[in-house]
């Protein structure tokens, strides 16, 4: 059983891999197979991770205020289905609503808690931090703390858009282009070595698990 | 066509060939490359290594298929780092389409050490919401997940019986393809102050060096090369420690195609011009 | 009324108590922002199917027209109905589509899923490599600092990439000399002479601090890269990123924003 699924998979893996001599039926085949089962997924975890446990267990599951109060959510939840019918489709905005609003304020709290304080905090660097007894050692240290604040405050003002990057600002802001595509390189570097591990984990796919060569 | 236009327009089919043969040849010469770990694998290995017997880790599977190969090594040499030392370990996700693979794992591992489900660990699975569901989770846990994937009422497994909110869980690892783990640092470290490690594909690691830095998390795994040192601190060498010579033929390939690219361009540029 | 101002006000409250909350996370507001996280919890869920309709509806019209490459619709949607028929049937059976005993997980999921998924993406391997020897040009000075980035991390984040970079960034080095001299002969202008001529020799020079320093220190030179540069740019990008994203949130709060009503 598992050997002919293995085929299967190995079929569609190569059905993919296709595309790479030019675009073909069997891609195309595949990739719709793909679109398809992916968006019947979305239903089943609606089912089994959203609606069964949080509502209708839930439902079961609690007594008096608490078991009542599900009532709103469940409402709202059939509000955002009213989409599908095009009459009453403004109904959803409702539900949206909700989810817009909470998206947002999740954003902000988030933002400023999560992101904005303990990164400004971390960026407040002493230039000048001894942590070894070489006084080299130290210095290079001391540097990268130099650097490292540099490098954000010039970024910050890279994008900075609201004047023209002329004068003391052009300046920075040349210094701020200049982090920024040292760190876009490295992006760029790393983005590769992602890429290739995907085909490397498909490639042992089709030589291990398949083929058994490996 | 001179020599200089031909380095400059070699038919990218002949790319992708090379390409292949690079990935290839190496994993069927079975070759391997020893790695030096990281310092910010290391420092995620040790955060476990310190745990006690017994304490909780949490794993978020925040990724899918697409990133597959970079991350599953990663979660396999965590599980089986957690469990050899006789952790207690939870799993949830945030990612639906992959949800499943951080379960194959689990059950994988959890058979090798004959671990119990529900007494040594269990499977919560999935909820939408994201950011709510972090924060809920530092509130009650219980009114985020008050069943386990299957249904079964948390109270009524042994290992959840006493983790109640992020004071419970010692660790949290999301392994993350997007920015889910962003929001895991934002909500659950930020607020609650909840210890994470990060596991990232690489395209996502170097997003997340600045939380690395403001200690926001206490380690860092990038990258295939990320899973290759976690599987050589553990001594359990996997997919991602056998893709390592295949991962360094391509980069190299990479840089003397961008080489051969650049010596094409400025040629041709001399050419022009004269 | 019901159209617009009932949901603008729906974005308001539930936006504003989740803010009201970080400051205030006792009663009533913490509690609020609890039972609030948990409606979205449930609610956000459907928001994961929105769009399906016109996804299907679309295949669909396109098999009833008979329209070109009608069959790979009819795949689609037999996909979908399979992959739902399949999940809840192996749901009804053993509780759940992903426990282990489910066949939907042990077959459909691991042999039909996992691998159209896996091997879609691998496809951009070839792509970046691609891409990378096209548009990978050191046309500037910043062109070519983003360049050089990339080669040290990629060279400097797997084993064995420090020794081949001393024989490839010598390769580049000697590429750029020979260039340069070819360069400088094609000049008329002294001073561009001595400046082509000057800077070949200086890239033949740097072939030894590289061969000398890069096989033992490049994966520290890709490392302070990634901590130091690359860190710093990014945390300024990603501050510029919070503030904006701060600002919308507002907007979207106090209802200047409202796109999403449309």
């Amino acid at each position: 059983m598992n050997v002919l699924w293995t085929w299967i998979a190995a079929g569609l893996t190569l059905a993919i891999f296709s595309f790479l001599y030019k675009d073909n039926p069997f891609y195309k085949f595949a990739e719709h197979i793909y679109v398809g089962s992916s968006a019947a997924f979305w239903f089943i975890y609606l089912w089994y991770f959203d609606i069964k446990p949080k509502l209708l267990d839930a439902w079961v599951m609690n007594t008096g205020f608490e078991k009542y109060i599900l009532i709103v959510p469940a409402i709202l939840s059939v509000m955002m289905l009213t989409r599908f019918i095009p009459q009453i489709a403004w109904i959803s905005r409702w539900a949206i609503a909700f989810t817009v609003g909470m998206g947002a304020g999740l954003g902000i709290t988030g933002a400023l808690q999560g992101f904005l304080v303990p990164q400004v905090q971390a960026t407040m660097l002493p230039l000048w931090e001894p942590v070894s007894s070489s006084t080299l050692y130290n210095l290079g240290h001391s540097l990268n703390n130099l650097l490292l604040v540099l490098g954000t405050i010039t970024a910050i003002f890279y994008f900075y858009f609201s004047r023209e990057h002329k004068g003391g600002l052009g300046v920075l802001s040349k210094i701020g282009i200049t982090f920024i595509m040292v760190a876009f390189g490295a992006s760029f570097g790393y983005t590769i070595m992602a890429r290739v591990s995907l085909l490397i984990g498909r490639i042992y796919f089709l030589f291990h698990d398949w083929l058994h060569l490996v | 066509m001179n020599l200089w236009d031909r380095l400059a327009t070699i038919d990218r089919r002949i790319i992708y060939l090379l390409v292949a043969l690079g990935v290839i040849i190496p994993i069927v010469a079975k070759l391997s490359f020893r790695v030096t770990p990281l310092r910010e694998v290391r420092q995620a290995y040790e955060e476990i290594e310190k745990l006690p017997p017994g304490s909780v880790v949490l794993f978020s599977i925040d990724y899918d298929a697409a990133s597959m190969p970079e991350l599953q090594p990663m979660l396999v040499a965590m599980l089986d780092h957690c469990f050899r030392k006789n952790l207690k370990v939870l799993m949830m996700g945030h990612w639906p389409l992959g949800l499943p693979l951080g379960q194959i794992a689990l059950e994988q591992v959890a058979q090798k050490y004959h671990k119990k489900y529900g007494v040594d660990y269990a499977f919560l699975g999935f909820r939408p919401g994201v950011a709510a569901v972090m924060i809920n989770l530092g509130k009650d846990l219980r009114q985020v997940f008050n069943t386990d994937y299957r249904g079964t009422p948390v109270d009524s497994l042994p290992v959840l019986r006493n983790v109640h909110n992020y004071n419970d869980i010692a660790i949290l690892v999301g392994l993350e393809a997007g920015a889910t783990g962003d929001a895991w640092v934002q909500f659950a470290q930020a607020r609650y102050n909840q210890k994470i490690i990060l596991g990232a594909t690489a395209v996502v690691a170097p997003d997340l060096y600045p939380y690395l830095q403001a200690g926001q998390i206490v380690g860092l795994i990038g990258g295939l090369r990320g899973a290759a040192d976690y599987e050589q601190l553990v001594q359990v060498p996997g997919p991602a420690f056998l893709g390592m010579p295949a991962q360094t033929i391509i980069h190299i390939l990479v840089v003397v195609l961008i080489i051969l690219g650049n010596l094409g361009y400025f040629a041709r540029r001399q050419g022009g011009r004269r | 009324m019901m159209r617009r101002t009932i949901p603008l006000i729906i974005t308001f409250i539930s936006g504003i108590l989740l803010v009201f909350a970080l400051f205030i996370p006792h009663k009533p507001f913490g509690n609020l922002e609890e039972r609030f996280n948990d409606w979205y919890i449930i609610v956000s869920g459907f928001t994961m199917i929105l769009g399906m309709d016109s996804l299907l509806l679309h295949h669909w019209n396109k098999i009833r027209r008979r329209q070109a490459d009608w069959f790979h619709s009819a795949a689609l949607i037999v996909a979908f109905a399979v992959t739902l028929v399949w999940g809840f049937y192996s749901g009804i059976k053993v509780g759940n589509p992903f426990d282990p005993k489910s066949t939907f997980l042990q077959y459909f999921y691991t042999y039909v899923f996992v691998p159209l998924q896996a091997t879609m993406f691998s496809l951009l391997a070839f792509f970046i490599a691609s891409a990378a020897y096209r548009a990978f040009r050191a046309r500037t000075l910043n062109a070519t600092l983003l360049l050089v980035a990339a080669v040290v991390v990629m060279l400097g984040r797997v084993p064995k990439g420090s020794g081949a970079s001393v024989v490839l960034f010598g390769i580049a080095l000697v590429a750029l000399a020979v260039g340069l001299v070819l360069h400088g002969r094609s000049l008329v202008d002294l001073r561009g002479q001595l400046l082509a001529y000057g800077g070949a020799a200086l890239s033949i020079l740097a072939i030894i601090p590289i061969a000398k320093y890069f096989p033992t220190y490049l994966p520290a030179v890709a490392d302070w890269i990634m901590n130091i540069p690359q860190l710093a740019a990014k945390r300024g990008i990603f501050i510029g990123i919070a503030l904006g994203g701060i600002a919308m949130s507002l907007r979207i709060i106090l209802g200047i924003e409202r796109t999403y009503l449309k």
